[in-house]
């Protein structure tokens, strides 16, 4: 008989912590990991919240998707980007294909799901709906029997970026709670066979507070108010979610997944700082402070590559024919961005030692590319820094944020957990992939997965 | 819910084809006709760019998500 699928998504859950340490402490996600699989979910290349879970709901990679993060190039001009959002999203989702075959379907907060699509049941904007004066649900009336029956939602925490911890940790409390009283509502008043949604709150947590727990991080404050402040937030959505397995009948099975996981972030590289020290970007007067990077700075006719920055690296080239004023011939594209990774490869930290940075060609990595993607997208230290991207800088290595305070980055292994009430699997799973959940639930609810999925049925 | 009345458009289709959708969208999950018409051409429109932006996010859309991820540290 085909089954109900509950998924829980946990962005930014990291297998180390659900895992390892805490795993005992954790009774629900204990239970669900001891009498279902589980294991380490790789994420998208980039790990990035977009791309990933739009991986994860499709079974496609980004670049059959067309997006590689939140701002894509619109065209091979040097500043016109645009930002991903439901309608980039092209392929068919699960609740796509299970709407089809009649299944009623409720899909929250799953990034990017704003606007929100008509489908065969009820969607509730993700995290980049604008606020919720916004029409972030469907239907719309939703918006006003949530508001009347649970009390005000809340799509993000405000201020991510801020020192006041207490208030950083008021914010994602408050959001997690109204969010999970949602879905108790919705799980209890709606007619529904899948179920979807995704919590924000372990990200921001891990953004705003991982020097406190972690003894290897270079900030790293002893003795700090907050060092169990992440442990107690997921003992906290443990016993959420505890609340809602109890809802939930035999015939239901329930995954728990993260797009993608957390590590402590030990500098940023300063990518566009670094291109010009290698003589590959020549900005028309030298910058002496940190200085957002834009394109009126650059002198193109003299330049061959910049940078983005954020969680890993994105490099773009200045090719001659492509780029307003190009300047790599196209038959020397490849040359260069062979020279590229290996100097890439060979950055040091500030004392000398080697980085371990990883670089990738979208061509390589991906079966099929749309959109314009970066032409190399890089991990600064598999990802142990992070990429900064404005210029002016003291040197190529730095510990501040350009963008606000921030602990973490984000890691490759994000978290699998199926747990079906009717079988006992009680198994450790490796080899998963995010693209692996969409045919997953295909499987389980007794629909065919069309043939163009590139994940793979777990159980 | 009632809509703002200056986020909205009215467009006129024949009766015949109203009726005909009327009944194409019987025990499905869509609510309206125009629900339905909605969906399609946000569809139809979401297909038509090469880069993959498609859609008809607003300008102010556009603005408070830029915030908002400017905030988050995204940007």
């Amino acid at each position: 008989m085909a089954k109900k699928v509950f998924v829980i998504g946990l962005d930014c859950a990291t297998p180390q912590l659900v895992f390892g340490d805490w795993k005992n402490k954790l009774p629900n996600l204990h239970k669900l990991i001891e009498g279902g699989i589980y294991g380490e979910l790789e994420s998208t290349i980039p790990p990035i919240t977009l791309p990933a879970w739009a991986s994860m709901v499709t079974g496609k990679n980004p670049g059959r998707l067309g997006f590689y993060g939140f701002r894509n190039r619109k065209n091979f001009s040097y500043d016109d980007m645009f930002f991903a959002n439901s309608y980039s999203v092209k392929e068919d989702t699960v609740w796509d294909i299970l709407s089809r075959q009649g299944k009623k379907v409720i899909v929250m907060g799953v990034p990017p799901s704003y606007p929100p699509k008509p489908l065969n049941g009820i969607m509730i904007g993700c995290f980049l709906t604008p606020d919720t004066d916004s029409d972030y649900t469907y239907p719309s009336s939703l918006k006003d029997e949530i508001r009347e029956k649970v009390g005000d939602y809340i799509i993000d925490v405000h201020d991510f970026r801020t020192e006041d911890k207490d208030y950083l940790l008021h914010q994602i409390y408050k959001m997690t709670e109204i969010r999970f009283k949602t879905v108790h509502y919705l799980v209890t008043a709606k007619e529904w066979d899948f179920f979807m949604f995704v919590e924000m709150g372990p990200d921001r947590v891990h953004h705003g507070l991982w020097k406190y727990m972690d003894r290897e991080h270079i900030k790293y404050e002893p003795n700090s108010p907050y060092e169990h402040a992440i442990f107690d937030y997921y003992k906290y959505l443990d016993e959420e979610i505890g609340g809602l397995l109890a809802l939930l009948d035999e015939d239901t099975v329930v995954l728990v997944v993260s797009d993608h996981g957390a590590k402590k972030m030990d500098g940023g590289i300063c990518f566009n700082d670094w291109l010009i020290r290698e003589g590959y970007l020549t900005l028309k007067t030298g910058v002496d402070e940190p200085t957002r990077f834009k394109n009126e700075m650059v002198d193109w006719g003299k330049s061959l590559a910049w940078g983005s920055g954020g969680y890993y690296g994105r490099l773009f080239l200045n090719v001659k024919g492509r780029e307003p004023q190009g300047q790599i011939p196209p038959e020397h594209y490849e040359g260069v961005r062979d020279e590229l990774i290996r100097k890439l490869e060979a950055l040091t930290d500030h004392r000398g030692r080697p980085l371990g940075t990883k670089v990738f060609k979208p061509d390589d990595i991906y079966t099929e590319v749309r959109g314009i993607p970066p032409d190399l997208i890089v991990y600064f230290a598999d990802l142990d820094w992070r990429s900064v991207g404005t210029v002016g800088n003291p040197g190529v290595w730095t510990f501040e944020n350009d963008t606000g305070p921030d602990d973490a980055n984000h890691a490759q292994q994000g978290i699998f957990i199926l747990y079906d009430p009717r079988q006992k699997l009680g198994r450790r799973v490796s080899g998963l992939h995010v693209m692996d959940v969409m045919p997953t639930v295909l499987n389980l609810m007794g629909v065919d997965v069309p043939p163009n999925v590139e994940g793979k049925i777990v159980v | 819910m009632t809509e703002p009345k200056e986020n909205k458009v009215t467009i006129k289709i024949p009766r015949a084809l109203y009726n005909n959708l009327k009944s194409i969208i019987q025990d499905t999950g869509f609510n309206s006709v125009t629900d339905f018409i909605v969906y399609v051409l946000r569809d139809l429109a979401s297909r038509g760019g090469a880069t993959g932006e498609g859609g008809s996010l607003t300008r102010e859309e556009i603005q408070l998500i830029r915030r908002r991820l400017k905030n988050l540290g995204y940007l």
